[in-house]
């Protein structure tokens, strides 16, 4: 009875994990398909819809728009973001919570209508359609992943660390840069993979800010997949996948690695 | 550097609208090793943190040596200071720790590495400079932050309870090392404790702080003798007090007649005493002698308690207050359950004002 339990548990679990799993994994073989319509499993491989994605400027400008949006995006949320944070520890408690609500508000906010906002501000700015207008919109769904992010990291800070850096003569900069900076380092690493992630993925923002000239890969995959269903949309979506599967992991490892080192000070 | 002077002068502080530090006035000579003991909340931390300049003082003035610091930040106060959590950078190996303060200061490398070596060899941790700091004890790692804040030669360090976080054994330890640190270096040297043992063994003079004001300060055998006051009594060493009104007091000898036990216990008055006005007589439980017959007060022995080199007897008086009686080990004493009687010399007595 009891393992009769455990086997329907574990059974469970791995339907849940495939029910997750399968249909994202999927499009790696769809995208190896020869026929000019998906099919699974694939009646015969090809790299044939790769040569087709790279063949068509249009996808692979739409992938280097994607990395350029992603980057800028990462370095402004990383930027405004880690000073956010910083400013919400130096705050009152009062002021903590209110300032703390409208950096996370991005999270709770319908997509949709911080799109429509972001379109709104854009258009008169001159900034829509633009690749710094899209990062910048990325960059509003970003910052709260930074702000989080760093937010533990700085207050997994031991504060008697910092005093003891002051009382060794060092300037409130040196402090930062020799004490503050390298203690929240895995959390600057994980706050930028969120936020490259979060901007490389978007499409609800992008589509509101893309023009004819600057779409995202997301943003053509959204077009070309009403149109035509061919395997090359499957090749983006293998492309973004993998891409955010590999910064993942990278994170993850550079993590692992840091937390080796320090471990005995993580709590 | 050598060792400088450290003073408050009327340093006050106020956290909101309460008090936390009355004026204060004290005065470390050069070189002098003086301890802050007082219960949690008595104002110690925070008068260590203005000195620290991590806290600023609302009123009065602070002076190292000849200079007046009051205005100065942490950073150029040159202080050496000591956490309770250690507060070691948890990123930089051993070595780095300690040349942190040098680095800041933009001393030669060469010069480092030959100081660095120098006070790791100082604290006994010559063979851990390449460690990390996450690999150490916590007596290791106390003894790391102490080569740390020492290697910048400060005239003066702050120690902010350093052996609080350490079990019983490296605790000794770590205190013999502060010791035999301030002998060879004689840093002016502010430390603070709420550990009465730790402070009578380490410190030229004990400060006993009691909500925002130093009760008393003196060095600890006098503290001991001549408590000022109750509250310096039962805070340092353990003391059996009785409590009444002073009788008389006539050429620094006082009487005082004992709360519900219709007796009078003469004894050595000190200052504060006023005939008239409650009072308490310490006699500390080594001055007491115990008998089963004969004159005295009389008592019931309740349990007999064997610490190693002493022993410790607790006995109940008619009034049902606590009395501790101590002896050497091997010294013959009654058994537990016994009614006895306890007599003292007048000599050993103090009459103490129950408050200042």
């Amino acid at each position: 009875m009891n393992s009769l339990l455990r086997v329907a548990i574990y059974g469970t679990g791995v339907l849940v994990v495939m029910f997750l799993m399968l249909p994202i994994l999927a499009v790696i073989p769809a995208s190896f398909n020869h026929a000019s319509f998906i099919q699974l499993p694939p009646s015969r491989w090809s790299l044939r819809w790769y040569e087709a994605f790279l063949a068509d400027s249009e996808w692979y400008q739409s992938l280097f728009t994607s990395i350029q949006v992603a980057v800028v995006a990462t370095l402004l949320s990383l930027g405004l973001g880690t000073t956010a944070a910083l400013g919400l520890q130096k705050a009152s408690p009062r002021w903590r919570t209110v300032l703390n609500a409208v950096l996370i508000s991005p999270l709770v906010v319908p997509v949709i209508i911080t799109a429509i906002a972001l379109y709104y501000t854009m258009r008169p700015l001159g900034l829509h359609g633009t690749t710094l207008g899209m990062a910048m919109g990325h960059t509003v769904l970003a910052l709260p992943f930074v702000v989080v992010n760093v937010g533990v990291a700085l207050r997994s800070i031991e504060p008697n660390c910092l005093r003891a850096a002051e009382g060794l003569g060092a300037s409130p900069f040196a402090t930062f840069r020799t004490i503050t900076l390298p203690l929240i380092s895995p959390g600057l690493a994980s706050g930028a993979a969120f936020a490259f992630i979060t901007s490389f993925d978007e499409v609800v923002v992008s589509i509101f800010l893309s023009s004819a000239t600057t779409k995202t890969l997301s943003v053509k995959m959204w077009e070309i997949i009403r149109v035509e269903y061919t395997p090359v949309t499957a090749v983006a979506s293998a492309i973004l996948m993998v891409v955010t599967f590999l910064l993942f992991v990278l994170v993850q490892f550079a993590l692992r690695h840091r937390t080796g080192q320090e471990g005995g000070h993580a709590r | 550097m050598h060792a400088e002077s450290l003073e408050f002068r009327g340093i006050e502080k106020f956290f909101g609208r309460t008090r936390a530090l009355d004026p204060i006035a004290l005065q470390l000579a050069a070189g002098e090793f003086v301890t802050l003991l007082g219960p949690s909340g008595s104002g110690k931390t925070t008068l260590l943190n203005i000195a620290a300049g991590f806290l600023k003082p609302d009123g009065g003035s602070l002076h190292i040596g000849t200079q007046d610091v009051t205005a100065l930040p942490a950073r150029k106060r040159n202080i050496g200071m000591v956490f309770q959590n250690y507060a070691l950078f948890p990123h930089m190996n051993v070595f780095e720790n300690i040349a942190y303060g040098l680095r800041v200061r933009g001393v030669a490398s060469t010069d480092i590495e030959a100081r660095v070596r120098r006070a790791l060899d100082g604290v006994r941790l010559g063979e851990y400079a390449e460690r990390a700091i996450r690999q150490l004890s916590g007596g290791q790692q106390q003894r790391v932050a102490l080569a740390r804040a020492l290697v910048i030669e400060p005239p003066v360090l702050l120690m902010d309870e350093p052996l609080g976080a350490l079990d019983r054994q490296l605790r000794k330890q770590v205190q013999l090392e502060i010791r035999r640190l301030h002998r060879e270096f004689g840093r002016t040297t502010l430390f603070v404790t709420h550990d009465q043992e730790e402070a009578l063994a380490m410190s030229d003079r004990i400060a006993v702080m009691r909500g925002g004001r130093i009760e008393q300060i003196g060095r600890p055998n006098d503290l001991y003798q001549r408590p000022a006051n109750v509250f310096v009594a039962s805070f340092l060493g353990e003391s059996n007090i009785l409590n009444g009104t002073v009788q008389s007091l006539e050429g620094g000898v006082a009487i005082v007649r004992i709360d519900g036990l219709a007796c009078e216990v003469r004894g050595e008055a000190v200052a504060g005493v006023v005939p008239g006005q409650p009072a308490g007589a310490l006699i500390r439980p080594e001055a007491i002698a115990i008998s089963v017959a004969g004159e005295g007060l009389r008592a019931q022995l309740i349990e007999v308690v064997p610490l190693g080199e002493i022993v410790a007897m607790r006995l109940q008086l008619e009034t049902g207050q606590e009395f501790w009686v101590r002896r050497f080990s091997g010294t013959q004493v009654p058994d537990a359950g016994h009614e006895v009687r306890l007599s003292w010399r007048t000599e050993d007595v103090r009459i103490l004002p129950m408050q200042t």
